[in-house]
């Protein structure tokens, strides 16, 4: 099967700094892929190159089967690409059913079978439903990341990228987290998370990608992965 | 699940269709004055005032709900107002036919402005937005004999509604009174339309707001082009009235004054740009003040809102009044104090 977004030699110049320097990735169609490495190594760069936040420097991105390559956020959301932001956010000044609902309101046309149809199903889901009336600026911060999931889920992604998704959870948000994300595949949605947490890693994914300076050096089973000697090169020193 | 769906949603309608009640009322109260035999000074500053509030309800969805300052807006009420002069002298339309062709003019005006200006976005856009107000002058001040010089031109043309005459002042007045109310409908209607949630997303998070399908550029541009209808309307309504228009009318300090009317009023209640409108119009007279000192009250009033009322005076009132009534301190406190903090790394 192909895969559900392919990343080929895709590379992004800061002015003289390289942020990705000609990554080849795939996200294959139901599994959900972890992306680590150290910081500033490029993971936020990929996510925000792919989703069209910065146009890339070189390279392509082929979402199931077409080249989305540099189309402007609001485009690629509404081909079906989902995201979160690393800096957790919502619209601080709306109330939180509110919110969903915008975010439910410019899905693209083409777009899967909801699982979620009413915002108050996706409130259900992330388990917001008695916060609904509340301003989404007054929620603690766990709650404003979970809200972040619920607005991405909105727009009916078929593929959802998570930028560190737990940063900030305490150990009983972040377990709430990942029973959320492990039933997404369920509802066909792909998922490509970033975050720092191996253990969370470990639970979550598969397969992991790792990268360094903007080059992917390694790709495979998270075991395998988190054995390769380039990886614990990387990370000597650091916690594994 | 589903019937409970339904139920938030009728409950929301009829939370919306009360927010418009107060200015109903209101509006319908003000429609009465003429039975106290008012003055005609009275009636007209009342004229004036309510023409202003159309376009400060177009200010309202670009700047309460969007977010986008314009300082340029009288120009957009020029437009219209300079489109309804020309249109009667060139062509002998007359006033209903010039509503929505000058309606066109301002939102064509907008959207030419808007194109450029709201790319280069945030704090550019008010700058771009003065200095198109600017130019527009010149270019009237400029324009020979086919805008009148600095002279401007003269209207002569009669309003008439089911043939009778309008133009006398309390007819003026009452035909005012149902154009604020329809723009104040219009913008309630919008605010509570899936439209004004999406530009209320926009004046948010414009970042977020991208991520979730929505095309930021765009809708900034139809909110503004939205702002110029209203404008190009209110500008019709102020070439009749005064039966004379001259580029000085639509030059900056006029849209400082419209900015500033808002964000008295409050711009993100559809109370506010009434109050705001009214306010602005009467306190000098009220309190006896010459142009330069209710400059500066102004001046004062608006350094005041910005810091102290976010939502304008309405918003401060019902937030004093709300406070006074169940003797607790502001809301947002007490919100923040029901909701148990959790950890944070
Ligand atoms: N908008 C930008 N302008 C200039 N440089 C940038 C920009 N965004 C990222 N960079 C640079 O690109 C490199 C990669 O940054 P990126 O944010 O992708 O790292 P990251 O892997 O997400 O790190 P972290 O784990 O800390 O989130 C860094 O050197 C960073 O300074
Ligand atoms: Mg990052």
């Amino acid at each position: 099967m192909s895969p559900i977004l392919a990343i080929n030699g895709l590379s992004k110049q800061f002015g003289g700094v390289t942020a990705l320097a000609g990554v080849d990735l795939a996200i294959e169609e139901g599994e959900i892929l972890g992306v680590v490495g150290p910081n500033g190594s490029g993971k936020t760069t990929l996510f925000n190159v792919v989703t069209g936040v910065h146009r890339p420097s070189g390279g392509t991105v082929l979402f199931r089967g077409q080249d989305i390559t540099g189309l402007k956020p609001h485009a690629i959301s509404r081909a079906g690409i989902g995201y979160t932001f690393q800096q957790a956010m919502a619209f601080a000044g709306l109330g939180v059913l509110e919110n969903v609902r915008i975010a439910g309101e410019h899905v693209g046309t083409d777009s899967t079978a909801n699982p979620w149809p009413t915002p108050q199903a996706l409130l259900d889901f992330v388990g917001l439903s008695a916060v609904a009336n509340e301003k989404a600026g007054v929620l603690p911060f766990g709650s404003l990341r979970l809200l972040g999931l619920a607005l991405a889920l909105a727009t009916r992604p078929s593929l959802l990228l998570l930028d560190e998704p737990a940063a900030g959870l305490n150990d009983r948000e972040t377990t709430a987290l990942v029973g959320l994300v492990r039933q997404l595949p369920g509802h066909g949605i792909s998922v490509c998370v970033i975050d720092h947490d191996m253990k969370l890693m470990q639970m979550l994914c598969r397969r992991l990608a790792v990268l360094d300076f903007g080059s992917k050096i390694s790709d495979g089973p998270t075991e395998a992965v988190l054995a390769d000697p380039k990886v614990l090169e990387v990370y000597l020193g650091g916690d594994l | 699940m589903t019937e409970g769906l339904h139920q938030d949603r009728a409950g929301c309608g009829l939370k919306a269709l009360r927010s418009l009640l107060p200015v109903l009322v209101i509006l319908a109260l003000i429609a009465l004055v003429p039975l106290f035999s008012p003055s005609n000074r009275f009636l007209s500053l009342a004229i004036s005032a309510g023409i202003n509030v159309i376009a400060l309800y177009g200010l309202s969805v670009l700047f309460g709900q969007t977010g986008i300052l314009s300082m340029g807006h009288a120009a957009l009420v020029g437009v219209g107002a300079y489109a309804a002069a020309i249109l009667a002298r060139d062509f002998g339309v007359g006033f209903w036919a010039a509503l929505p062709a000058a309606a066109l003019a301002s939102a064509a005006f907008a959207m030419i402005v808007g194109i450029p200006s709201l790319r280069v976005g945030g704090h550019h856009f008010v700058i771009m937005t003065f200095a198109f107000g600017q130019l527009l002058a010149i270019v009237l001040t400029n324009g020979g004999d086919y805008t009148g010089a600095a002279t401007g031109l003269d209207l002569a043309g009669p309003v008439t509604l089911f043939g009778a005459d309008m133009s006398d002042l309390t007819r003026y007045y009452l035909m005012v009174v149902a154009f604020v109310t329809t723009a104040a409908v219009a913008s309630w209607a919008i605010i509570n339309s899936s439209y004004g949630r999406t530009l209320r997303a926009i004046r948010e998070n414009e970042k977020l707001a991208a991520s979730l399908g929505i095309n930021v550029g765009r809708h900034k541009i139809g909110a503004f082009v939205v702002s110029g209808i209203f404008a190009g309307i209110s500008g019709v309504l102020l070439a009749y009235f005064l039966g004379h228009i001259s580029p000085s009318q639509f030059s900056s300090f006029p849209s400082i004054y419209l900015a500033l009317m808002v964000m008295i009023g409050g711009a993100r209640l559809i109370e506010g740009p009434l109050a705001g409108g009214i306010l602005v119009a009467f306190l000098p007279e009220v309190l006896n003040l010459d142009p330069v000192q209710s400059r500066i009250v102004y001046g004062v009033c608006l350094i005041a809102v910005i810091m102290l009322l976010p939502d304008g005076l309405i918003g401060g009132v019902v937030r004093a009044l709300r406070a006074a009534l169940s003797g607790k301190p502001k809301p947002e406190t007490q919100q923040r104090n029901a909701t148990p903090s959790e950890a944070r790394r």
